[in-house]
C-alpha cells in the first residue's frame, strides 16, 4: 500500500528545489507577480497530482516547465495583461556590434541598464521569443530542452534564441542611448 | 578524418557564434568556430561582444527566487491534498 506521507515527502525534496527556477519562468510568462504565484501554486498541485506519471531519471525541471507552459496557455493567457502586438518578422535581428564596435566593443554599456530595465525589455518581447529566452539565458536550459518544454524543434528554438536576443539587445542599446550611457555612432 | 578540421568562413562561423557560446556544438564544429576567430580578428571582436552580452542578461535575469510565503503555501496545499501523490 503506498504511504502518501511518503510520497509526499518524496515530491517535496524532488520539486520544491526546483521552485525558484519554475517562479522566475513564471514571472517573466505572466508578466506580473501576483498572477505568476498562482500559476506557480497551480503548477505544483498539477505536478503533486500527476506525481504517479512522472518517469524517474527524466528530466524533473523539464516536466515540472512543461506543467507550467501548458498551465499558462490554457488557463492564464488571457488573463495577462495585455501582451506586445508585434509582428514577429518585423523585429530587427542583427546585432548592435557596428554601432558600438568604435566606441564600446566590450559592451560595458550593458553594466549600467538596472536589472528592472533588463526584465521590462524581456517582459516587453514577443510571447514565443520570450519563453525562449527565458528557459535559456534565465534558466540555463540546453536548446534540447527548450525544445521539448516548448514543443518545437531544435532549429526553431535556435532561430527564436537568435532573433530574441537581438531584439533584445537592440532594445537595450537604444535605452542606453537614451541614457546617456553610450554615446550614438554618427550617422 | 583528419586531424585538421575542415576551415570555415565568416558566414559560417558567425552563423553558430550562440551555438558556440551557448556550447551547443559538438567537439568538432566547436573547434571549426576556435580556429576560424583564432585567425579572424572581426569576428573575435563579435564574438566577445556576443560573449560578454549573453554573460550579462544571464546574470542580470537570474536573481529572483519564489518568495517565502509562496513556499509555505504550496507546503500547505500539498498536506492539504493528502496522498494524492503516488511516489514514482
Amino acid at each position: 500500500m503506498p504511504d502518501p506521507e511518503r510520497s509526499r515527502r518524496t515530491f517535496e525534496t524532488q520539486v520544491l528545489p526546483l521552485l525558484d527556477a519554475v517562479y522566475r519562468v513564471a514571472l517573466r510568462l505572466a508578466g506580473e507577480e501576483l498572477l505568476a504565484e498562482d500559476l506557480v501554486q497551480e503548477t505544483m498541485l498539477k505536478a503533486y497530482r500527476a506525481w504517479h506519471q512522472y518517469q524517474p531519471g527524466t528530466n524533473l525541471r523539464a516536466w515540472l516547465l512543461t506543467i507550467l507552459r501548458n498551465t499558462f496557455i490554457n488557463q492564464y493567457r488571457r488573463r495577462k495583461r495585455a501582451g506586445p502586438h508585434v509582428d514577429v518578422h518585423a523585429i530587427e535581428a542583427h546585432t548592435v556590434f557596428g554601432e558600438v564596435q568604435d566606441v564600446d566593443p566590450e559592451g560595458a554599456f550593458f553594466h549600467r541598464i538596472v536589472d528592472d530595465e533588463v526584465l521590462r525589455a524581456i517582459d516587453a518581447l514577443p510571447d514565443e521569443f520570450r519563453e525562449t529566452l527565458v528557459l535559456s539565458d534565465v534558466e540555463g536550459l540546453p536548446y534540447a530542452e527548450i525544445a521539448e518544454i516548448t514543443d518545437v524543434p531544435v532549429g526553431t528554438v535556435k532561430s527564436r534564441l537568435f532573433r530574441a536576443r537581438q531584439a533584445l539587445q537592440r532594445t537595450l542599446y537604444q535605452y542606453a542611448v537614451d541614457m546617456g550611457y553610450i554615446r550614438k555612432r554618427d550617422a | 578524418m583528419t586531424d585538421e578540421p575542415r576551415p570555415i568562413d565568416c558566414e559560417e562561423a558567425l552563423e553558430r557564434l550562440y551555438d558556440y557560446l551557448d556550447g551547443e556544438l559538438t567537439a568538432a564544429r566547436s573547434e571549426q568556430v576556435r580556429r576560424h576567430l583564432e585567425r579572424c580578428a572581426p569576428c573575435l571582436k563579435l564574438s566577445k561582444f556576443e560573449s560578454a552580452y549573453v554573460r550579462f542578461l544571464e546574470a542580470r535575469a537570474r536573481t529572483r527566487c519564489a518568495p517565502d510565503h509562496l513556499r509555505r503555501r504550496i507546503l500547505e496545499r500539498l498536506l492539504f491534498e493528502g496522498g494524492g501523490a503516488e511516489a514514482p
